[in-house]
């Protein structure tokens, strides 16, 4: 095992996927950098007007 | 008598009925405006004393489902 | 700034664009900006920060079809792509949600000519199946899907006339209630499909139609003219994502997605590094937060012993005291873009609910939800100082909680809310009466502020968390999940009715992209059999359950002897069966066998496949049909991957595959065009003309119609693989145990369809495998990281909060007569003992177990209960809002 563990961890690119892996690990006990290129996160996921199979909104 | 509506008061549990009604909204279907909902926390919640309340402020008919 | 939503809410300067930056002129913005927020002199700014590991979710770029000339996407106005398509279809879009077609220039006697589409067309697998003009060999996934939904939509918004029709190869509606999704498109909403690949657009000369010629499905040609056409394009990787991978040195696949592999399907080829998203390949929402949740879960697992040890703690807004003040109420009316706005005239009802009693303050929000609105809220409850908020809009069961974080943040207890549904209640539901519609708006809003007025502050139960997990099902899904908590250091039990751990992937020979499963799936087995964290439970089932999220009781028999078990959480991945067909002549001959068979025969190495001569695949049996009217997902890629192998012990048999759509997703596709090199041949029948098999002289006689030459074919197969269907166990049992709830056929159905894939409604239950929907291995081992890391958010706290909305009782005129106590399911009353200091054998309420349902309050004759956030004067006062004219 290695002795200096840190306890944070990078996620880059804050879409759907990674706002979610960030809350995850978040809320389990680590510091999470969240990386995203552009000025607010949401990615694709925020550009769609409603989600099948339940239409319901994107937003 | 053709002109009248009546007036619907609904008691829908949270966790069964209400949550259906907001299905049918996600589903688009379409029902007469007649109806007004009071979420109830359950069913159970439901007391007779609501009921008598609703109809004796003018309400036509009283739906309680859960 | 990109859109209305964006989080964070602030504007930036595109330096590539800003006149300032690039010529030193201008200047503007910052002269005007009252907050002298702009400063020109931000520069790149490089830094390095120490992490213990790194997710990669940078997702993927949509195809850019300019490059096409046969569709002139950059000439003709009227032929979109699906973004721009969902841009026009949102209320926050250009258009505000109308469909119009597109002017050709911004001069006046174009946009003169913009008019409502009476005919819109979709052509799939544009950037996707595609080798010829592009080299994107991979199907995308989402793309019928994103079709099926935007014709459905658009049709939604211009009205039933409204001509929708989509081009497409296979229709590939492999998810969860993905297919009924297909089937209500094509018989509810009237949306046509044409199994044909449209290639070439033209414009009809003299104005912007769009004109198509192509071969429908009986080989007839067709010409046919619309007014706008969207081009389902794919999804890619950036050239971004690559140079990222080449950085950090990772192996990418052919089709430049992130390579992993079937039994680590988050890991990249680097340690410590994983991958999550569209980015590992193509997919969709759901399959990404799934991924998500098991990127995090990896990662977590390899730093579970610094946890805690650089997170910081979120500060708390001091919560205002508002008892005994005079209610001053904030009414919050949404317009939900056109979801609300466009049937209620929402402007009208928060003028109508500022003259209501005690209301301080009201407006109207585009959004009510977005980030911006939520900042707004809590600066208005400050300066208004407001201590009651209604919210019109949506419905309490997605959105409540996001509201009442909003009032945590500006002070305010979070039970001081209301919501009055205006959406699901109303316009989407009376979408034809506007006036009824804002009259009924107005009276929920009445309702929903009398109510708010009586509210009072309510205090949660704390409650400590039992850190020992439970894992229902030891199949391959199960035992990851079980592994995965064991890792992040929480003791866990697994639990298997069989007397064997590995569930249906005990039956399977090689994966997709041919790993040996048995060799894995023992390697796997012994590893949680040797962690001194794990329990296993064999030839054991459940008989009882009960508590509530961090601690449950759970009674465990096994062998007539019962153990009880106290667990945080339960993760019910009890998997799902093969189906047994009935149909095709199966059980009448040992040479008609299904999919897991075949593996079986793959497995023994049995002699017979040698020297087959014909050999004959059926796909869907017992899927898409009225019985399980669900797609399988996992039997397309099957069994071409054993048409592949047939092929491979013995290149000269005839490998036959009658299917109905072929459903290779992602890099699947890829087998699929291998099998198609290998001299596979693939016939396609219809539901309604499915092939005959006949047992005649010891022959087995397969008949289908070739859908090329449309004549009927007759093979003489040696061997008839039928590929069938998984069923779900239905076991109503255990759904009564944990409260979750289970679809029509007999899945579980999980929080929320896109967002909330591997978990319950019900806190503290968990879902993973074959039990949420069928699935290949490397989706049944991601969900199951996933329920472990949506497990490991609870677990790692300490305590957790219960509702504030339960029974409270007045002990001054409690009778002592015990109707609470026997009527209650949860146990949560009791007398209070004889040696308590004041009102002893008077009732009282246990917080933690009381789910606030308010059975006892209704049948209290004494009126000593109240059920708080639903008290009776409460109730009373919504009826008698009710009733007064609006």
């Amino acid at each position: 095992m290695p002795k200096n563990i840190i306890g944070s961890v990078l996620v880059v690119g804050g879409g759907i996927a990674g706002m979610q892996s960030a809350l995850d690990l978040a809320n389990s006990g680590y510091y999470v950098y969240l990386l995203e290129k552009s000025p607010s996160i949401g990615g694709i996921m925020s550009q769609l007007d409603k989600t099948f199979p339940t239409n319901d909104c994107a937003m | 008598m053709s002109d009248w509506e009546p007036k619907i008061v609904s008691f829908l549990c949270n966790w069964c009925s209400y949550g259906a009604a907001d299905l049918t909204g996600v589903s688009r279907m379409q029902y007469p405006p007649n109806i007004r909902i009071v979420r109830i926390p359950c069913t159970g919640r439901m007391s007779p004393k609501f009921a008598l309340a609703a109809l004796r402020e003018g309400a036509d008919a009283v739906w309680v489902s859960g | 700034m990109e859109y209305a939503q964006a989080v964070p809410l602030k504007y930036a300067i595109d330096p590539d664009e800003c006149i300032y930056l690039q010529k030193g002129k201008c200047g503007n913005c910052k002269d005007v900006c009252p907050a002298d927020a702009i400063d020109y002199e931000q520069k790149e700014i490089k830094k390095t920060l120490n992490v213990g590991s790194i997710i990669l979710s940078s997702g993927f770029t949509p195809f850019d079809p300019s490059k096409f000339d046969n569709y002139q996407y950059a000439m003709y106005p009227n032929v979109v792509t699906s973004m721009e398509f969902e841009r026009i279809l949102s209320a926050s879009g250009p258009t505000h949600g109308h469909v119009l077609t597109r002017p050709k220039s911004s001069k006046k006697k174009d946009a003169e000519n913009v008019k409502a589409p009476k005919k819109i067309a979709w052509l799939q697998c544009v950037g996707s199946r595609d080798m010829n003009r592009c080299d994107n060999a991979h199907c995308s996934s989402v793309c019928c899907m994103y079709a099926i939904k935007e014709a459905v939509i658009a049709k939604e918004h211009v009205g039933d006339d409204l001509d929708c029709t989509i081009f497409f190869m296979d229709m590939r509606t492999h998810g969860k209630d993905f297919e009924r999704y297909y089937d209500a498109a094509r018989e509810k909403h009237g949306i046509r499909f044409e199994r044909s690949r449209i290639h070439t657009i033209t414009e009809v000369p003299g104005t912007n139609d769009l004109s198509v010629r192509y071969a429908n499905e009986k080989g007839e040609l067709r010409n046919e003219v619309f007014d706008m056409i969207v081009l389902s394009i794919g999804l890619e990787s950036s050239k971004q994502n690559i140079a990222l991978a080449n950085k950090l040195g990772l192996d990418l696949t052919p089709q430049n997605f992130c390579k992993t592999s079937t039994f680590e399907p988050v890991a990249t080829s680097r340690e410590g590094i994983f991958v999550c998203g569209a980015f590992q390949g193509p997919k969709d929402i759901p399959q990404s937060v799934v991924d998500a949740s098991a990127a995090a879960d990896a990662a977590g697992a390899i730093l579970a012993q610094a946890r805690n040890t650089l997170t910081r703690s979120p500060e708390v807004v001091p919560e205002t005291n508002v008892i005994g003040e005079r209610p001053r109420i904030g009414v919050f009316v949404c317009r939900c873009g056109s979801n609300i706005a466009g049937i209620v005239d929402v402007v009208a009802v928060a003028e109508y609910a500022s003259k209501l009693p005690y209301v301080e303050f009201s407006t109207d929000n585009l959004y009510a939800c977005s980030q911006d609105t939520q900042d707004n809220m809590v600066q208005l409850i400050k300066e208004k100082n407001l201590n009651r908020i209604v919210v019109a809009a949506c419905t309490p069961k997605t959105h409540e909680p996001l509201f009442q974080e909003t009032l945590l943040n500006s002070g305010l207890n979070k039970y001081l809310f209301e919501m009055a549904n205006i959406r699901n209640h109303d316009s989407w539901v009376h979408k034809n009466n506007p006036e009824l519609a804002t009259n009924k708006a107005k009276d929920l809003v009445r309702s929903a502020v009398s109510k708010v007025a009586l509210a009072a502050p309510l205090a949660e139960a704390e409650l400590e968390v039992n850190q020992t997990a439970m894992v229902i099902g030891g199949g391959i899904s199960g035992i990851t999940t079980a592994k995965s908590l064991a890792m992040q250091g929480f003791h866990t039990h697994l639990i298997e009715r069989s007397g064997q751990l590995g569930g249906q992937a005990l039956n399977l020979y090689h994966t997709a992209s041919n790993e040996d499963v048995q060799e894995k799936l023992s390697a796997m087995i012994q590893d949680i059999e040797q962690n001194k964290k794990i329990t296993i439970h064999l030839n054991t089932e459940l008989s009882s359950v009960e508590g509530f999220v961090g601690n449950f009781k759970t009674t465990l028999s096994s062998k007539r002897k019962k153990k009880v078990l106290e667990h945080g959480v339960a993760v019910i991945a009890t998997g799902a069966v093969p189906f047994q067909p009935n149909e095709y002549c199966f059980g009448q001959d040992s040479r008609i066998i299904t999919s897991l068979d075949l593996d079986k025969k793959f497995m023994d190495n049995d002699p017979i496949l040698q020297d087959l001569v014909n050999a004959v695949f059926i796909q869907c049996v017992g899927s898409r049909e009225p019985d399980h009217p669900y797609c399988s997902r996992v039997c397309c890629t099957h069994s071409v991957h054993n048409a592949l192998e047939l092929k491979k012990r013995n290149p000269k048999m005839n490998v036959y595959i009658l299917y109905r759509d072929i459903r290779t997703y992602g890099e699947r596709e890829i087998l699929y065009k291998e099998a198609r090199a290998a001299g596979v041949i693939f016939i396609r029948y219809s539901v309604n003309q499915k092939p005959g098999v006949v047992l005649s002289d010891g022959k087995i006689l397969v008949t289908a119609t070739d859908h090329v030459l449309d004549r009927p074919v007759e093979i003489e197969a040696d061997l008839l693989t039928l590929a069938s269907s998984i069923i779900p166990y239905k076991d109503e049992k255990l759904a009564k145990f944990f409260k979750v709830p289970m679809n029509d056929d007999g899945f579980f159905v999980e929080r929320h369809a896109k967002l909330g894939p591997s978990e319950f409604a019900t806190a503290g239950v968990f879902l993973c495998g074959l039990a949420h929907y069928p699935k290949p291995i490397d989706e049944s081992i991601a969900q199951g990281q996933a329920a472990a890391s949506r497990s490991v958010t609870l677990l790692s706290q300490k305590t957790i909060h219960t509702s504030g909305t339960v029974a409270k009782v007045n002990p001054a005129i409690c009778s002592s007569c015990g109707v609470c106590l026997s009527i209650c399911p949860y146990s949560a009353p009791s007398f209070l003992d004889a040696k308590a200091r004041m009102f002893r054998g008077k009732a009282q309420i246990n917080p933690v177990l009381c789910k606030g349902c308010g059975l006892c309050v209704a049948s209290c004759r004494s009126g000593a209960l109240h059920l708080q956030g639903f008290d009776n004067d409460q109730i009373f006062s919504q009826i008698f809002a009710l009733s007064e004219a609006g």
